[in-house]
């Protein structure tokens, strides 16, 4: 456990809810189910996955406030379950979105309340809380209320108190959501910044050209388990041998649609519903032949924009996800 | 259905959603704390705080006076309560925007106020008069029951002016807590107005509670409907005076809502 | 142990500037007392009644707001964390969550005590109504118990509203009876001896009894027995809140509602 700056052992977390008023029915919900994962120091690494797929669970218990049901957590060779205040001290998380802030105190009160909470030397939080505040652009607001800060200063002001303590390990759940283009771009590169500066940073997210953009590495995950792990070119060579054919069609029935998913070849057909038209995406090895037979499985509905192209992380991350449904 | 049969029916509908939908204490343990521990406490509060000043002889005096203006809890409360859960869930506007006949939607809320006024006011008295041992039997009982009635009513008339300030006013719940407790101090609960400076005396006979709470001490006294029928025609008086100054500005705030004065409100 | 300090202090600062804002804050300090204070004089302070009851009449309302503000503010510790949205914040720091609740708390009673300031000169003003005897130091002794009393109530139900919604919505319920049985505005002799026995367990009861005791012209020689009555049940419910605290972080972590209104 020495080496590695995360790691997850046959990590389990199970909700239990009870529902109903009169009859209370006890409800179980799998979060996590037996999740292995090892990160060393100075990666940047990325967990994607739907909404619902385990990656808040997981980031809560790396960052002790959850208790794990059973299997191993540790940050930085510390147990997360009996060693939380030592972890405390070392770690940043940024949860971001509208809560997390003091909205009557100005951006700087918030700040050193917070470096006060981690119990940073007065003299190196006077020196650190303005460097914090030039690097992520908020110097000249931060006597300003945080309820008069637009939504990408709320996160750049999360990100500044997650950075208070100088973490080895800082943890950011969905650190983009909400932002604007621009916005969610100079948070990147601010994360990047800091992975190179060599930090290790886990980070979680459903945009998967983020995770490519950033990640050293990525892991997919949905229902609570790992599918994929490793580099963003390793996850792509899921789908290496994988061609992909589009096209757009008014409405494909469904016996259609069924005969299409049965083509020798063919891995997996996705069909996203946009305003005028349905896009349907076939994941398969021989794109040319399955687009050979596109006119005559689909004959008699009008087809448009037929195209093949060369699979994309982000089809991988389909195909995974698709797979795991 | 005839009109009135389906105006009855939005009524009764109406009433019951009032009930079950925005009441806060929608639990046992809510109603337990706040309808039940709450009312009692506050007149075993003030009987023992009577008793001390003036003597054990004095304790129905008290318990009589916090007992009527309990009820008032129900109808100030409950009014403003509505319509500050209305803001909350967001459905204020949505409301206002209704075709609803707004006097039946007004008297509804009125409605549920008085009947849960009677029952807290009940359970108060009896606790009271056991925990006491107050003798009512010289009471005129239905006289008194007769009383509790009337001022359920009228407090929930004073209600209805606070709900309506409540539309527009954010934390008019405040502002309703105060009023609460500026009823204790006005109304001749626990002193004789008497004792009150001239021009606060002319604030306590325009409230509700103040007539009413004489009648039902004279009730309990043994006195008879003549003798207290002048002060219940006047507690009913001014509780739909209220009512009406009420429901009119409940109209006016309205009219100024849909000109888009009263955007922040909501 | 000095960073400890600076976080505790660092609670109280933000805390304080946060309640200054908030219109509740004046409702309990202000509003409360100086009402429950006019009633009282009114009933208790006739022409010709005895100094104790005058004595009532002038502290009573100012002991309400006192209570009313260390139990609603400093009681909702934890839960108005929850409601800002910060719980998860502050919980995972390397600050223990008992300083930091100390540290609000301490504000919340800075702000109650200001509760004797209006309501001793409206009783005054409005009533020539002054404290008839008074030692100082034993007031003030008596006024330093009943705080820490305070103190150590808001620091056990803090974490007790956290882990039960129903434990806040009863105390509430029973907000006058606490007066009743603190005997903040008449003594609890008036009450049947098995309330009695139950205001015993009070901590406030027995600082609120020292601190009249401490306004009366001959003063009662048990006042002292008084002060430690009250510091040994305050003490008692410390213990009880240490393990309250370890609960309510083992629940959080459990079952992760942190961040659940």
């Amino acid at each position: 456990m020495a080496a590695a700056a995360i790691e997850a052992v046959e990590l389990r977390k199970t909700y239990v809810t009870t529902r109903g008023v009169f009859r209370r029915e006890r409800v179980e919900r799998a979060a996590l189910k037996g999740t292995n994962l090892s990160i060393g120091r100075g990666e940047l690494f990325g967990l994607l996955g739907p909404n619902g797929a385990g990656k808040t669970t997981m980031v809560k218990i790396f960052t002790t406030l959850l208790l794990p049901t059973s299997g191993l957590a540790g940050i930085l060779g510390h147990d997360v379950v009996k060693d939380a205040s030592a972890i405390r001290r070392r770690i940043g998380f940024v949860f971001g979105g509208e809560r997390g802030l003091y909205w009557r105190l100005s951006g700087l009160d918030n700040l050193r309340y917070f470096a006060d909470l981690y119990r940073i030397p007065p003299e190196v939080s006077r020196r650190r809380i303005p460097e914090l505040l030039e690097r992520l652009g908020l110097l000249g607001r931060e006597r300003d209320k945080v309820e008069h800060y637009s939504r990408g200063m709320k996160q750049r002001l999360h990100l500044a108190r997650g950075l208070l303590n100088d973490p080895e390990v800082l943890f950011l759940d969905e650190p983009t959501i909400g932002l604007d283009p621009v916005g969610a771009r100079e948070l990147r590169s601010i994360v990047r910044e800091l992975a190179d500066a060599g930090k290790t940073i886990f980070l979680t997210t459903h945009y998967m050209f983020e995770a490519d953009a950033i990640c050293d590495r990525i892991a997919v995950i949905n229902h609570g388990e790992v599918l994929a792990e490793g580099t963003p070119s390793s996850i792509k060579r899921i789908v290496e041998n994988q061609g992909v054919v589009e096209f757009e069609v008014a409405a494909i029935p469904a016996d259609r649609l069924a005969a299409l998913r049965a083509l020798p070849g063919v891995s997996s057909v996705a069909v996203a519903d946009h305003e005028l038209a349905q896009v349907v995406t076939v994941h398969c090895a021989r794109p040319t032949e399955v687009m050979t037979q596109l006119g005559v499985l689909l004959e008699g509905i009008p087809l448009q924009k037929v195209s093949s192209r060369e699979p994309t992380l982000e089809d991988a991350y389909v195909q995974l996800i698709g797979e795991s449904a | 259905m005839s009109r009135v049969a389906a105006e009855a029916a939005v009524f009764a509908r109406s009433t019951y959603l009032q009930y079950v939908a925005l009441f806060q204490w929608a639990s046992v343990r809510g109603y337990l704390a706040y309808k039940v521990l709450l009312p009692v406490t506050q007149i075993v509060f003030f009987v023992e705080l009577g008793v001390y000043a003036t003597g054990r002889q004095n304790a129905l005096y008290f318990a009589l006076g916090n007992a009527m203006q309990i009820t008032a809890n129900a109808g100030i409360f409950g009014v403003i309560a509505t319509v500050a859960n209305e803001r909350q869930y967001g459905t204020l506007p949505l409301l206002l925007a209704s075709p609803a006949n707004r006097l039946v939607t007004f008297l509804s809320r009125a409605v549920v106020n008085v009947i849960d006024g009677i029952s807290s006011v009940v359970v108060g008295l009896v606790v009271v008069t056991l925990l006491f041992g107050l003798d009512l039997r010289q009471a005129n009982l239905p006289l008194l029951g007769l009383c509790v009635v009337v001022i359920s009513i009228s407090t929930a008339g004073l209600g209805l002016m606070f709900g309506s300030i409540g539309l527009v006013m954010r934390d008019a719940i405040i502002l309703a807590n105060v009023v609460y407790y500026v009823l204790l101090i006005v109304c001749g609960i626990n002193f004789p107005v008497s004792r009150l400076p001239g021009a606060l005396q002319i604030v306590s006979y325009s409230l509700p509670l103040t007539r009413g709470v004489q009648a039902a001490r004279d009730a309990a006294a043994g006195a008879s409907l003549a003798h207290v029928g002048g002060l219940l025609a006047g507690e009913l008086a001014i509780g739909l005076v209220w009512a009406i100054g009420g429901y009119a500005l409940f109209r006016a705030l309205e009219g100024y809502a849909r000109r888009g004065g009263l955007q922040e409100a909501y | 142990m000095r960073s400890l300090a600076r976080a505790c202090v660092s609670a109280f600062r933000v805390s304080t500037r946060m309640r200054v804002v908030s219109p509740w804050a004046y409702l309990n300090w202000l509003v409360f007392p100086l009402l429950f204070a006019s009633v009282g004089l009114f009933v208790l302070s006739r022409p010709g009644a005895a100094s104790s009851h005058v004595a009532y009449g002038i502290l009573g309302g100012g002991l309400i707001g006192y209570w009313s503000v260390a139990y609603l503010d400093g009681g909702n510790g934890i839960q108005d964390e929850r409601w800002s949205g910060t719980l998860e914040q502050i919980f995972a720091v390397p600050t223990p969550l008992w300083v930091i609740l100390l540290g609000k708390i301490l504000g919340s009673l800075l702000f109650g005590i200001l509760s004797f300031l209006p309501t001793v000169a409206f009783a005054y003003i409005g009533f020539h109504a002054a404290l008839p005897h008074l030692d100082p130091l034993r007031f003030v002794v008596s006024m330093g118990v009943l705080t820490f009393s305070f103190l150590a109530i808001s620091l056990t139900l803090t974490p007790l509203f956290a882990l039960w919604r129903s434990a806040f919505t009863m105390l509430n319920g029973f907000e006058l009876g606490v007066y009743i049985l603190c005997g903040f505005m008449f003594p609890i002799a008036l009450l049947a001896p098995w309330a009695q026995g139950l205001a015993g367990v009070l901590a406030p009861t027995w600082g609120a009894r020292a601190l009249y005791g401490s306004t009366m012209a001959a003063t009662p020689q048990d006042l002292a027995a008084w002060w430690l009555a009250s510091i040994g049940l305050s003490c008692v419910y410390l213990v009880g809140a240490y393990f309250a605290y370890r609960l309510v972080g083992k629940r959080a972590r459990i079952s992760g509602d942190l961040a659940l209104a």
